[in-house]
């Protein structure tokens, strides 16, 4: 029989941000195996700027090839990688300043994972990797007598966009009360909250009446109706972002369940046309057998009745409930 | 040092305990905290001017979930609400500033945090420069390693200082129900543990951590009515130093001191000192920056090496120090909250008991 399961999937943002006129020479650089600082006075900032650090001044861009080697002047050495590091493997970060520089780049050291073999003073020389895209992960560190002879091919098009994807892994166990909503959809059942203030009914539950300010728990909870009547429906043409799975234009609905008080919403209807729906229809949910019911899409923020519990909603042949009877439940 | 247009005061205040993982939503989290601060005034919900949260969507792992957080403040009928994507200790400053225009009288302000689920170590990389930093991970824990590793090598601090800190905090969290950890520990025992970041060890570091924290603040005249010991909240102060930890002098906080001076810290007697002391070697700095001797007990709570739900914490330096002069064990002090890697954000407020 299926089982619940912990929470466990990565929130993901694409981000893509310009470079400007002097982190995408720097970005470029650093792709074609050559770190750039910006000249700033008589001194050379690298990391470069567009301004000066201590007047803020706009600086015109004016970069100048620095390293490949430099100096440790401060580091620290993670023992525990995350999983965002550049290393899966104990490695030190320092503050590099390379020679030709005036200030110091934090970026990695790989010394095979031997903490020993960091220190203050410590001389170091840049790598570049295999792959690079033109960011600043393009680069390295190893102590100098570990570097290797490296040729680089340089690219063609000047880097004016850099790609972030940021991601960060959300793990814990469904709260209880998700946990006995999603275990009653894996038994065909809809369990509802009832507030111990106003007696209406939320599906699925919250833990909490957000009108009343009360937390809600298992006493508080009920078996509600599987008809219901659709109080709002929408057609969604699927924008191809990033992490989107739907291609084909579907219906997606309302449906307030009988004897409750907030319809469930982001219920998806596949075998009807956005011409065929009406608000105040009358629908009954059609179960999946119950080895074929799965709650893997419902996590503790998102996932309402998913239609991994449901084969279709179908017309119960009621006639409709007159829509200005459902204006107070119109979402 | 700031001229008030209206004096301001802590009249309520309620923090959760700092939990290792708080197994229901963030809304379940805070809305016992604002049902409590609500009750001690007693007023009616609605009759609260203003609403305002700290706390931080991509910690939450989702987006709009500040939104979400609404359903735990009592938002229905529509009230007069704001967010900041900061601690909670920002919009305790967001409300101060707000009642010093005097049109309104009351603030309910709160903060949380669910650092459980996910890993603030990653999440927080993302304060750092987007193109230079944060695409290398560059992790608040790493960025707390470079400051111990600075105040090692200018001879302002020994490991030994660092795990006296954690030995005192821990001690201190013993009395301290709403504390994660706690205990008597021997810094010998501390000095043997291995390094997670060298220089720093465990617990050094913060615990991983949910919780939240709520209060309400009101004008002076509508204060009085509400509280017999209104707490008063005489400055607050927010300064920034450089994100580039390479162009800091990270033994030295100038933000931390310029903060300072500007709240008039030493204008009086400095009794009590809660610092948002996520990694030991910022007590160092912080000591140092705010001059700060042995006069002032420094986060007799136990402070955040001993419960650190981020977004909620920094909140929860004021209340910690609001109830310490409310017992009477200091007539004045200082709390102190934190963003961005290393100290390089500072928020004072100084606060001071009814005389």
């Amino acid at each position: 029989m299926p089982q619940l399961h912990d929470v466990d999937y990565t929130l993901e943002y694409p981000y893509t941000r310009t470079t400007g006129p002097v982190i995408g020479p720097f970005l470029t650089g650093l792709r074609d195996g050559r770190i750039l600082g910006q000249r700033c006075g008589d001194r050379v900032l690298c990391p470069p700027m567009e301004f000066d650090p201590d007047t803020f001044a706009t600086l015109v861009p004016d970069l100048v090839e620095v390293g490949p080697g430099g100096e440790v002047e401060n580091w620290t050495w993670v023992a525990e990688p995350s999983a965002k590091h550049p290393f899966d493997r104990p490695f030190g970060f320092a503050f590099i300043k390379l020679d030709g520089a005036d200030t110091a780049l934090v970026h990695a050291v790989d010394t095979g994972g031997d903490p020993e073999a960091m220190s203050t003073g410590m001389r170091v020389q840049a790598q570049f990797r295999d792959e690079r895209h033109g960011s600043v992960a393009d680069v390295y560190f190893v102590p100098e007598a570990d570097a290797a002879q490296q040729v680089i091919e340089p690219g063609d098009e000047p880097v004016t966009i850099t790609e972030h994807l940021i991601g960060l892994r959300i793990n814990e166990p469904l709260y209880p009360h998700r946990a006995r909503f999603a275990q009653g959809l894996l038994d065909g059942k809809i369990i509802g909250q009832r507030s111990p203030v106003t007696g209406k009914v939320y599906v699925p539950g919250r833990g909490y009446d957000n009108m009343s300010r009360v937390l809600m728990g298992e006493s508080d909870e009920v078996e509600v109706s599987d008809v219901g009547t659709v109080v709002a429906f929408t057609e969604l043409n699927p924008v191809q972002y990033y992490g989107q799975t739907e291609t084909e234009p579907y219906v997606r609905c309302s449906i307030l369940f009988d004897g409750t008080d907030q319809p469930v919403i982001g219920i998806d209807i596949r075998d009807m046309t956005v011409d065929e729906m009406r608000v105040g229809m009358r629908m009954r949910c059609i179960w999946r057998d119950p080895e074929e019911r799965s709650v893997e899409d419902i996590d503790n923020r998102y996932g309402n009745i998913p239609e991994t519990v449901y084969a279709r909603f179908e017309l119960t042949g009621e006639p409709d409930v007159p829509a200005d009877q459902l204006k107070e439940h119109s979402w | 040092m700031m001229q008030l247009a209206e004096d301001v005061a802590i009249v309520a205040f309620s923090q959760t305990p700092s939990h290792a993982h708080f197994n229901d939503s963030e809304p379940a989290m805070i809305m016992p905290c604002v049902n409590s601060v609500v009750e001690q005034v007693g007023m009616d919900r609605h009759d609260i001017d203003f609403t305002i949260a700290g706390s931080c969507d991509y910690l939450s792992g989702m987006p709009f979930a500040f939104v979400m957080n609404i359903d735990a403040v009592g938002a229905w009928p529509p009230v007069y609400e704001s967010h900041v994507e900061m601690d909670g200790a920002w919009a305790l400053f967001e409300g101060f500033v707000r009642l010093q225009s005097g049109d309104i009288d009351t603030v309910l302000v709160s903060g949380s945090g669910k650092c459980s689920p996910g890993s603030y170590r990653e999440g927080f990389s993302l304060q750092t420069d987007p193109y230079v930093h944060a695409p290398i991970g560059l992790d608040p824990r790493t960025q707390a390693g470079f400051q111990a590793q600075a105040l090692i090598a200018a001879g302002r601090a020994t490991e030994r200082d660092f795990a006296e800190v954690v030995a005192r905090s821990h001690a201190n969290a013993k009395n301290n129900p709403y504390a994660q950890l706690s205990g008597d520990l021997s810094v010998d025992d501390l000095l043997a543990e291995p390094y997670v970041q060298q220089p720093l060890r465990r617990l050094d570091c913060p615990p991983t951590s949910d919780g939240a924290a709520a209060m309400v603040i009101a004008r002076a005249d509508r204060a009085r009515e509400l509280c017999d010991n209104p707490v008063w909240i005489r400055a607050i102060d927010h300064r920034i130093d450089s994100h580039h930890p390479t162009l800091r002098d990270l033994t030295d906080s100038p933000s931390a001191r310029i903060a300072a001076e500007r709240v008039g810290l030493h204008n009086g007697p400095v009794d009590i000192a809660e610092l948002t002391v996520t990694y030991s070697p910022e007590e160092i700095v912080l000591r140092d920056a705010l001059g700060l001797n042995g006069d002032t007990a420094v986060n007799p709570s136990g402070g955040p090496l001993t419960g650190s739900p981020f977004m909620a914490v920094g909140l929860t330096r004021v209340i910690e120090l609001a109830r310490a002069i409310r017992n009477g064990d200091g007539g004045r002090g200082v709390a102190h909250a934190s963003s961005g890697p290393a100290l390089q954000q500072n928020l004072l407020c100084v606060l001071e008991g009814d005389r």
